[in-house]
């Protein structure tokens, strides 16, 4: 069992909770039992580049690693707002 | 009956309602919060809200609202198939369906895409045909991206759909979408001087059909004003006669009147602002062989903009006409252009105003 924390906009996208306790091997699995998971992956199924993701608050860029004794997941909107978005 | 406009910002979306006067105003929101609302629109079929929704970190999708507002859903994952080596970047304009197709709805956006709800907005499947267009690689995108964002029906045909993409031209289908001819025949692409009247690759900034008469079509193209009196098929050039220039982006229309119509030019594509720093709407009454600039209650000093989507009209009689600016401000005229009203002010920057009946 592992936590999945989200932001607030994904929040409120799953119906109001930011917190998802979930069953799963890798950070992948996880990230993709939750409601939101079109919001992270494309529909290729590779993460949105802005979206990061932190295990146990170190970063981790291999969906891959396993989840197994970690506490949490947390998603994170990377810091890119305010870029001028035509 | 009351009217409300939905007005698309990039911070959400507000509602701003009023009484069949269409002076007094309030607004209400935003709904959608975190998102950059496109475009949205009220299926005047069911009364469900619809909005074409983007986030810069989360990306392109669709929501909708059956209880006007208070709660939202957000369409399943929305997607281009594999084998287009294509994927859904932008969420531009969602449109009904034929009248005689309740569930149906369309959803255009970048990259040069369409999408078709048959369930109401729940799930949303590619228009194959229009991914495969043999003449995709002549299309090229505009400062938006390759942005389908103009989708109407014709309300006499529900086989017909015409669709408009930046810089790809205008399409037409007379068989549901299976198939999309290229309707661009006497539109400049002045940007290709070795042949300024290709097939494709056309600036369409925004298309409409008219709703009374729909053989008869409207389009503001980066290049001109036109007006098309057969489904498409030729187009007439009509500015240089009133208008200080055929730049510009939003269009609006007469339900009524089909020789009536609405744009709101600017300097040019250098300089995106309305020319001789005001704000003026110039009105067609003679289906654009001549131009009046309609300016009362409109900012005298103003450098504008106003998005392709920024400018709607209702079916009130004397029709409304709405337009919402780039700095956060929605006018309104609820007397065909001859007045207007600051309906609101310091919303965050406009991207679409759509007009609706509210109760």
């Amino acid at each position: 069992m592992v936590v999945v924390l989200l932001p607030s906009l994904l929040a409120r996208e799953a119906g109001g909770e930011g917190r998802f306790d979930v069953d799963a091997a890798t950070v992948r699995e996880a990230l993709s039992e939750i409601p939101v998971r079109d919001l992270l992956f494309d529909e290729r199924g590779e993460l949105r580049p802005l979206v990061k993701v932190y295990l146990d608050k170190t970063q981790v860029d291999d969906l891959d690693a396993a989840v197994t004794g970690c506490g949490e997941i947390r998603v994170v909107a990377a810091i890119a707002g305010g870029a001028y978005l035509p | 009956m009351g009217v409300a406009v939905l007005v698309g910002t990039r911070k959400g979306l507000f509602v701003i309602t009023s009484d069949e006067s269409r002076r007094d105003w309030s607004v209400e929101g935003p709904h959608l919060t975190g998102w950059d609302v496109f475009h949205a629109m009220r299926d005047p079929r069911d009364g469900t809200l619809h909005a074409a929704t983007n986030n810069w970190v989360y990306g392109a999708t669709a929501h909708r609202s059956r209880d006007l507002g208070k709660t939202w859903e957000r369409a399943e994952g929305i997607g281009l198939p594999e084998e287009s080596e294509l994927t859904w970047e932008k969420s531009w304009h969602v449109e009904p369906g034929h009248a005689d197709e309740p569930e149906t709805l369309w959803l255009g956006g970048t990259p040069g895409a369409l999408f078709r709800s048959g369930d109401g907005g729940s799930t949303w499947e590619p228009v194959q045909s229009l991914l495969e267009h043999p003449t995709r690689e002549k299309w090229n995108p505009g400062a938006g991206g390759l942005c389908c964002h103009s989708i109407q029906m014709d309300p006499s045909d529900p086989q017909r759909v015409y669709i408009a993409i930046s810089a790809a031209g205008t399409f037409r289908s007379d068989d549901g979408g299976e198939t999309w001819e290229p309707k661009n025949t006497g539109v400049a692409a002045d940007f290709f001087p070795e042949n300024p009247f290709p097939e494709v690759g056309q600036c369409v900034h925004k298309l409409l059909v008219h709703p009374a008469r729909p053989e008869r079509l409207w389009q503001q193209n980066h290049c001109g004003v036109y007006r098309s009196d057969d489904c498409g098929d030729t187009w007439e050039r009509l500015e240089g006669n009133g208008l200080p220039s055929g730049f510009g982006f939003p269009l609006a229309l007469d339900p009524e009147d089909p020789d009536k119509a609405y744009v709101i030019p600017e300097e040019g594509a250098e300089n995106r602002v309305t020319p001789n720093g005001r704000l003026g709407v110039y009105r067609t009454h003679d289906a654009g062989s001549s131009w009046e600039l309609l300016i009362d209650g409109l900012p005298q000093q103003a450098w504008a903009s106003v998005m392709r989507e920024g400018m709607s009209f209702d079916r009130l009689d004397p029709a409304g006409i709405y337009l919402g600016t780039q700095s956060g401000s929605v006018f309104v005229s609820p007397d065909e252009g001859d007045s207007w009203v600051e309906a609101a002010r310091y919303l965050p920057t406009i991207l679409s105003v759509e007009a609706c009946e509210w109760s």
